[in-house]
């Protein structure tokens, strides 16, 4: 079509403007910034859950005291499901005359599902994607070190007899079951028998590991609530995934924040760069007109040269987001799974739907004066059609983005919250600047203008000030602008000190659980002994909610949350006095409010047990204060009030409660002890005895899970950082953007005022008293913007608010410094030439 | 500014083998050539020639707005060449005033800021006093608060002849001044330019190529070939 073809080569020629190299530098970074989020959450997540199904052994895990019939193995395999069998117990090892209790992890030949084992068959460290093969057992370098056994020797295990093949580094699944703190030995499944340890009564566990897509899982739900009724222990990855959740959760959530911002900002950078272009094709659009183009026609040319733009832009942006990912995602390898799915498709499409949506919000309503110009022009210049008004372009423009906070966000509501707020903060930030602008234009005023630097400043803000609509829509571009790179950057740091003080170096790396009431003095005195901080023992009492006020909870909780795991299985309940460490009451009161210490009392004034219930719990279940839970515990059952919701963190390796009754209300229930401590590299031996003499009593070593979430942390730290980089890379975009626009209207004014003989310096010194005066304003304004934001952010990230005194004091300063700098720059040019060039460019000669 | 002698306060420009040459590209564009120039206090000189002929190109080189290739130039008894940017701008501040075919108002300040502009490069306590009192003059004393776009070519360049008055200049640069205006209204336009350089004994410099324009001034010189020669001398029938 001709008219592409006339659009295609008017952007060629307008490719040396520095207008349209904003335009396309802000689409391209908006691009950027959205896809590479996009791929990266995208991978990021579905990396996580593969990687927790690696931790697990599966997507689904069933596990049981006896053997699995095969018509189980028969249902899971034709719901898509792959399986493998796997069997645990404890035995004694054997070589020569050394003895050591081991744990046995009996494999089939499925095993692993994911990942590898990290095996040393002699030549050096592999990876597996298999078990030992019968006849041969690889075993613990513990193990070996403490049978003194190695590769050739053999190993004595029931009445078979095994060769050591290999040493295991590292397992794929590391989930410490009751055999997971003895020493491991791995054998294959068909070994099993001929050991002689399947005998009735022997303590093993039977596992079935099963790997599928979620859909699989989600199409056995009936068959599955059977298998948990008849005593079935199951987990599933989405819902038992590690305890990362709420730190990745935060990440996650920053990280599409940080996407929003250099959406939104590219957005003004795309608006402020916009009436430049508009301003520059007036001309062309009116002879365009007297040669007979229609408005439509001239629409188009103009929609299709940008859309050109942006298309290119969408392209070089993908490109860049997609590398970018690629950095992001090197950053955190180490602690992902090697098969990391490929980037998916959705964010591409997110990225160019972005930069189509961002010039239609922020460049349409301008560019639509190009339409409405008259052919008239041609012959009187200032015939020049009315710009578009500043809230036109606003509303339109928030109209957009609220849409692409939607599509991002999935929450209407939220999205809708958001996009008013942002416009009321512009209302209020509108009138404070033109407030200021007065009162700049007062002061001003009153100033001595004895030395030529109080005059520069004097003219640079009367100019300012006397410019008022051009001032006060750079005035909020780069308070918003500002206040979005203060956000990203504030919250990072709040971020990481959170991440910090959340997993101090003594945070527990060993659970106990299963302590017996009569264990308790002797584990306790024993952990003791060797840990160097511990949670202290927890009472746990299981019981199964069955009635909220009264009512089967089916019917009380929402619709939604009916088949909420809380209500299908025993949850842990425990007492105690005081609030446990970390746990924050966000409604009501805790216990002893009300009630004394002593048992008698556990009840309140009404005569009910209060009881405390975790806060996300109560969400989903719609609980409040007041509501009456009972749980039934073995063949008895309870009932409390509730009166206290608690926020706790998931992620901080304490034994933790989703109810609470106080002390001696669950008196006379079968109860064991849970505990978790940090233990010392040293303090090691203490496991030992304590397998020993409490044989009962499990411990679960949560050290690689510790680990493994305090690298992420530090990863996804970086990562964070890299982002926040491409933020500030946006902010200046805009900046740069916003000052180009408004160059040649101040290389006309500075012409005219070397005219009238001003000389180089004032000159100077009065752009650069403007543009410091703008930053400034702009910096204090910002300031509050962000300050007012995060007070909404902190919330949804879950992080305590606070204020930021520092950014208050330091963001006028930086903003005048930034502002000024660039501006200062930026007119450099227009300085350097003789006033008669910068008049001709006026198009007076 | 010391004006030393009688002969240097007398003469206000001077210009002696004054030559401009720009390259566009690879060739070299001859404009001004070997170009003398005297004007004297309180004169009024009419620069003509046809478009393209080099006028305001010669008008920004008196004024110190750019440098000629060769030859002298003094304003005020000052060399220009041996002045940089920032001296020859010190030079012009407060003494010199300027008209231009665009007008040249800075579209985003009202009438009086616009006038208000050259005033407030040099200390002073009355600038708005005397803003106002100029914009009088010229007829728009109730158009104060309005922005050139709201006000007619003619009303524009009104302001624009009250801000190259405002500082009670010595010296004033008019480059087509009614280039851009009607008959009727440029007429008007010229008429008060005379009236104000008559009323302040400034001295003129009006570019123009309308002749029945240039007669009304003192002198009137034709531009050409990149040289100034004298076409009449009508000094005498004005004085008489
Ligand atoms: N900087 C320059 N570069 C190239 N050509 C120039 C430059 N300045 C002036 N000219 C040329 O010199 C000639 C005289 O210009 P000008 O002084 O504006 O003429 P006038 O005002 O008499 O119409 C024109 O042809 C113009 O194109
Ligand atoms: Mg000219």
């Amino acid at each position: 079509m001709n008219l592409i073809a006339l659009s295609l080569k008017g952007l060629r020629r307008d490719l040396r403007a520095s207008d349209v190299r904003a335009l396309f530098v802000a689409l391209a970074l908006a691009v950027a910034a959205t896809t590479m989020i996009g791929f990266f959450l995208d991978r990021l997540d579905r990396g996580l859950t593969r990687q927790a199904g690696q931790l697990l052994g599966g997507d689904l895990v069933l596990e049981q005291g006896q053997a699995f019939d095969d018509e189980l193995r028969q249902t899971l395999r034709q719901a898509g499901l792959e399986l493998s069998d796997q069997v645990d117990l404890v035995s004694m090892v054997s070589q020569a005359d050394a003895f050591q209790p081991a744990g046995l992890k009996v494999v089939d030949d499925h095993y692993p599902l994911y990942g590898q084992v990290r095996v040393d068959r002699g030549n050096g460290i592999e990876g597996l994607a298999h078990g030992p093969p019968p006849g041969s057992a690889w075993i613990a370098p513990r193990l070996a070190q403490l049978l003194d056994a190695g590769i050739g020797d053999t190993v004595q295990v029931g009445s078979l007899s095994l060769t050591v093949t290999g040493l295991v580094e590292r397992e794929p699944d590391q989930q410490g079951g009751f055999s997971g703190l003895a020493p491991r030995i791995m054998l294959n499944l068909q070994d099993l028998e001929a050991t002689g340890l399947v005998r009735p009564g022997s303590r093993i566990e039977y596992e079935i590991l099963a790997a599928g897509p979620p859909a699989a899982i989600d199409g056995l739900e009936g068959r599955l609530d059977a298998l948990r009724d008849a005593g079935v222990e199951i987990r599933d990855v989405r819902v038992d995934r590690p305890s990362l959740g709420r730190s990745l959760d935060r990440a996650q959530k920053y990280l599409s924040l940080a996407g929003l911002a250099a959406v939104l900002l590219a957005g003004v950078a795309v608006a402020m760069a916009t009436r430049r272009y508009v301003d520059r094709h007036l001309d062309t659009a009116a002879l365009l007109r007297c040669f007979g183009a229609s408005q439509r026609q001239l629409g188009q040319l103009f929609a299709w040269q940008l859309a050109w733009l942006g298309l290119v832009a969408a392209a070089v942006g993908a490109l860049l987001g997609l590398a970018g990912q690629a950095a992001l995602l090197a950053l955190l390898t180490r602690f992902l799974p090697l098969e990391l799915p490929p980037p998916g498709g959705m964010p591409w499409l997110m990225g160019v739907l972005t930069a189509l949506a961002v010039l239609v919000g922020f460049a349409g309503p301008t560019l639509l004066r190009l339409k409405r110009v008259s052919a008239l022009k041609v012959l009187r210049r200032e015939l020049d059609p009315i710009p578009a008004s500043g809230w036109v372009v606003v509303v339109v423009a928030s109209l957009v983005f609220g849409t692409l906070l939607w599509l991002y966000s999935g929450d209407p509501l939220l999205s809708v919250g958001i996009l008013l707020g942002g416009l009321v903060a512009l209302v209020v930030l509108w009138g404070l600047g033109q407030l200021m602008l007065t009162l700049l234009l007062a002061v001003l005023a009153r100033l001595p203008q004895r030395s030529q630097q109080g005059r520069a400043w004097q003219l640079g803000g009367r100019q300012l000030a006397r410019r008022r609509n051009a001032s006060l829509g750079q005035l909020l571009a780069f308070s918003v602008t500002f206040a979005a790179m203060a956000i990203i950057a504030l919250v990072r740091g709040d971020l990481l000190t959170t991440w910090q003080a959340q997993l101090p170096a003594d945070t527990p790396n060993y659970f106990a659980i299963n302590i017996q009431p009569q264990e308790r003095d002797g584990v306790e005195t024993l952990i003791d002994s060797a840990a160097d901080a511990t949670s202290g023992l927890y009472p746990m009492v299981r019981g199964r909610l069955t009635a909220i006020d009264g009512e089967p909870p089916q019917q009380q909780v929402p619709e939604e949350h009916q088949t909420d795991g809380a209500l299908r299985r025993d949850l842990n309940l425990t007492w105690r006095e005081t609030l446990p460490e970390g746990n924050r009451i966000t409604e009501g009161a805790w216990f002893d409010a009300e009630s004394g210490s002593d048992a008698d009392s556990a009840t309140a004034s009404d005569g009910s047990v209060p009881i405390s219930v975790e806060e996300e719990l109560a969400g989903r279940l719609g609980l409040s204060l007041g509501d009456e839970l009972t749980f039934t515990i073995g063949s008895d059952s309870v009932t409390g009030r509730v009166t206290s919701l608690r926020h706790l963190d998931w992620e901080s390796f304490q034994p933790n409660f989703f109810i609470i009754f106080p002390p001696g209300a669950l008196d006379g229930f079968g109860h064991s002890y849970i505990t978790s401590f940090h233990l010392p590299d040293a303090g090691n031996e203490m496991l030992g005895e304590m397998v020993q003499r409490y044989p009962g009593v499990s411990v679960l070593n949560v050290e690689a899970l510790l680990e493994q979430v305090r690298g992420i942390l530090g990863q996804v730290t970086r990562a964070i950082e890299f982002v926040l980089g491409f933020v500030l890379l946006a902010g200046i975009s805009v900046l740069y953007a916003a000052l180009t626009a408004s160059r040649p209207a101040r290389a006309h004014e500075g012409a005219l005022l070397r005219v009238f003989g001003a000389g180089n310096r004032t000159l100077a010194r009065m752009q650069w008293a403007e543009f410091a005066l703008l930053g400034f304003a702009s910096g204090l304004l910002g300031a509050a913007l962000a300050e007012a934001s995060a007070l909404g952010i902190y919330g949804w990230l879950g992080l305590a608010p606070r204020m930021h005194w520092l950014m208050w004091g330091a963001m006028p300063v930086l903003g005048a410094a930034i502002v000024g700098g660039i501006g200062y720059l930026l007119s450099r040019g227009s300085r350097r030439q003789a006033p008669m060039a910068s008049l001709r460019l006026l198009g007076e000669t | 500014m010391s004006h030393s002698s009688d002969d240097q306060q007398k003469r206000i420009l001077y210009a002696n083998q004054l030559g401009k040459r720009v390259t566009s590209g690879e060739r070299e564009l001859v404009i001004l050539e070997s170009l003398a120039l005297d004007v004297e206090r309180g004169e009024s000189v009419a620069i003509v020639g046809s478009s393209g002929a080099g006028k305001s190109t010669l008008l920004g080189l008196l004024a110190g707005l750019d440098s000629p290739s060769s030859g002298e130039l003094e304003m005020f008894g000052q060399s220009l060449s041996a002045l940089d940017e920032d001296g020859r701008a010190a030079l012009r501040a407060g003494r010199v005033g300027f008209v231009f075919q665009n007008f040249q108002l800075l579209p985003t300040l009202t009438a009086m800021e616009n006038v208000m502009l050259p005033l407030e490069l040099s200390p002073r306590q009355d600038i708005a006093a005397k803003s106002r009192q100029c914009l009088e003059r010229v007829g728009l004393g109730a158009r104060l608060d309005h922005l050139p776009k709201q006000l007619s070519g003619g009303e524009q360049q009104r302001v624009a002849v009250a801000r190259a008055f405002v500082t009670d200049p010595d010296l004033v640069f008019a480059d087509e001044p009614t280039g851009n205006l009607d008959e009727a209204t440029g007429k008007r336009i010229i008429d008060l330019l005379f009236e104000l350089n008559r009323e302040s004994g400034t001295t003129l410099i009006l570019v123009t190529h309308d002749m029945a324009l240039a007669r009304r001034c003192d002198r009137c010189l034709q531009l050409e070939g990149g040289r100034l020669q004298a076409l009449e001398r009508q000094r005498q029938e004005v004085d008489a």
